[in-house]
């Protein structure tokens, strides 16, 4: 009786793509995602657009009577990065600006992913999941490289929205200390060293569970004690190096945090 | 082989022992009835079976594999507590998610057929959290019957259907079984509808399973009473309590002399003392007046 029973034998690839499929659909009919993607795209308009059109204005403190001069953004690429040479100083100053640029998205990413995740298992979704999946590597996998896709996405869409609002804001274009060469591998090496950041992400969401608020905020507070790391990481007038640097970074931190994150789905209950 | 073997099976959470060296056994082909009280670990099993918590002892074979074992994990069908469903997802989408999930290869069609066989077709394009209970119950019955699971585990399938739903569920669990080789584990509290399909029992508490059985052997087991009218109901109940030991009045008002006396001695022992009998019968306990014997009878 039982010779009619034939169980499928799926080889880990064929798993990995049917859990790459089923997030890549999530993710793509998740209105969350096309947030993030819109706040990704304005930011850096509304910011390069606000910022120069308060260039040059003085503040006055109420209470000293000091002035200060609000210094506008001088440059497009101040959005997407800084410079650490001596030559680029006035761009890689510690202001607004070098603060609030594109690296914001390392941390914006957080909010997807400890959603994306925790919403498998605050809609019960994870108990269809894990009960056809007996092996939980596949997840971890998936998860970090849909952060990694959004990610990537947000890092796009911020630099369109770093150039949209530059050109409408009237700012310069000129690369100073750095050719187009390496704002290419700056952004690639953002791009890689997103990948650490998602697997901190995924660590915290699938340890938090259901728990959303928990996942973003422990998310946040891991991601912040690596946040200044970025701009050091990758600056503007990237090499080769720091592309290699990032890569082998992501690859590292996403290999070890996604063993810990097997762990913890392998050893706590999921339901 | 048999579709599910536990050995020795507990789980604890902190201090707290949910299931205690349970044995369970599912034949292959069979309709499993789980029954138990709440809080009495059903649905804890049912989640060690699934994988979805680790078991602290025990063993748990599936079709004579672990249940950790990635192919034949691939082939369990489930729905625990609730339907795993996105909110803001269609059923359509929904019901993809789980097709893509299960690797399907012709999923349009299967989910098509699957939310036919649920009467769930024409809400496939609505949102689930515009769904009705029953409506997201039938959603989750479907996901879990895509991919032609050959086990499915279900914990409460049956709430919130309605009396036709209830008919189509009987219906799709006995076509499943049907070939001898798909299992279905069901836990529920409505009995009488369990009773109308299962083929096995295993009844739990306290996280022991106090007794496994087949279909036939409930009914072998299960007692005939009396029930009767009469024109003086308590009359007629006063006397009945004073002769025989267990009589009860039902919730049809009839009165139920559980002791193993034919019919007409009630009436002539009634007639004898002033008492006219205007209807009587016998019937058998069902699965639920067996249920709740067993469990005033304690372990």
């Amino acid at each position: 009786m039982n010779n009619r029973l034939r169980f499928p034998e799926y080889t880990f690839g064929k798993r990995l793509i049917s859990m790459f499929r089923v997030d890549f659909r999530r993710m793509f009919k998740s209105p969350l995602f096309y947030i993030l993607i819109a706040c990704a795209l304005l930011i850096p308009v509304v910011m390069n657009v606000m910022m120069s059109m308060m260039d040059g204005s003085v503040s006055v403190d109420p209470q000293t009577g000091v002035e200060t001069i609000i210094h506008g953004p001088e440059n497009v690429w101040q959005s997407i990065g800084t410079l650490p040479t001596a030559q680029g100083a006035a761009m890689g100053g510690m202001d607004v600006m070098s603060m609030c640029n594109i690296n914001m998205m390392f941390m914006l990413v957080a909010v997807f992913v400890c959603l994306f995740i925790c919403a498998d298992f605050r809609s019960g979704y994870a108990k269809n999941l894990f009960t056809v999946r007996a092996r939980k590597g596949e997840y971890v996998v998936s998860k970090t490289l849909a952060g990694f896709i959004c990610g990537a996405f947000m890092l796009a869409f911020y630099f369109i929205g770093a150039i949209i609002g530059g050109a409408v804001s009237g700012l310069s274009f000129e690369m100073l200390g750095f050719t187009a060469v390496n704002l290419v591998l700056c952004m690639i090496a953002k791009l890689f060293l997103m990948l650490v950041f998602v697997a901190i992400f995924v660590l915290v969401s699938v340890i938090a569970k259901q728990k959303s608020w928990l996942a973003i905020c422990g998310s946040l507070g891991g991601g912040m004690l690596l946040f200044m790391m970025v701009s050091m990481i990758t600056p503007l007038n990237s090499g080769l190096m720091n592309v290699f640097l990032c890569i082998a970074g992501g690859v590292l931190f996403s290999l070890c945090l996604g063993v810990f994150s097997r762990l913890v789905l392998n050893k706590t209950r999921l339901v | 082989m048999n579709a599910v073997e536990i050995k020795n099976l507990s789980k604890s959470f902190g201090s707290k022992q949910a299931v205690r060296g349970l044995d369970m056994t599912v034949p292959m082909g069979a309709i499993y009835g789980f029954i138990g009280e709440n809080g009495s670990g059903k649905s804890t099993t049912e989640k060690m079976i699934c994988g979805l918590i680790p078991k602290s002892s025990g063993s748990i074979r599936l079709y004579g594999k672990d249940n950790t074992d990635a192919n034949v994990r691939a082939k369990l069908g489930v729905l625990i507590e609730s339907p795993g469903c996105f909110p803001e997802l269609s059923v359509w989408d929904n019901m993809m998610l789980q097709a893509e999930n299960l690797s399907l290869p012709d999923a349009k069609k299967q989910v098509i057929s699957i939310l036919k066989t649920v009467r769930m077709e024409g809400a496939a394009s609505n949102k689930y959290k515009n769904c009705s209970l029953g409506m997201k119950q039938r959603v989750g019955i479907a996901m879990a019957l895509l991919g032609n699971p050959y086990l499915l585990v279900l914990d409460e399938p049956l709430n919130g259907l309605d009396a036709d739903g209830m008919r189509i569920m009987r219906e799709v669990f006995t076509d499943i079984v049907k070939d001898g080789n798909r299992s279905i584990i069901v836990s529920s509290h409505l009995l009488g509808e369990l009773q109308k399909v299962a083929t096995h029992y295993g009844i739990i508490r306290h996280g022991r399973m106090i007794r496994e059985m087949t279909a036939q052997e409930l009914d072998a087991s299960c007692r005939t009473y009396t029930a009767l009218q009469a024109k003086d109901m308590s009359r007629a109940k006063l006397l009945l309590n004073s002769k025989y030991s267990r009589v009860e009045v039902d919730e049809a008002g009839y009165i139920r002399v559980y002791d193993p006396v034919p019919p007409e001695a009630v009436v002539t022992y009634l007639y004898e003392n002033g008492v006219i009998v205007t209807e009587i019968m016998t019937e058998k306990i069902g699965l639920e007046e067996y249920y709740i014997d067993l469990m005033k009878g304690g372990n």
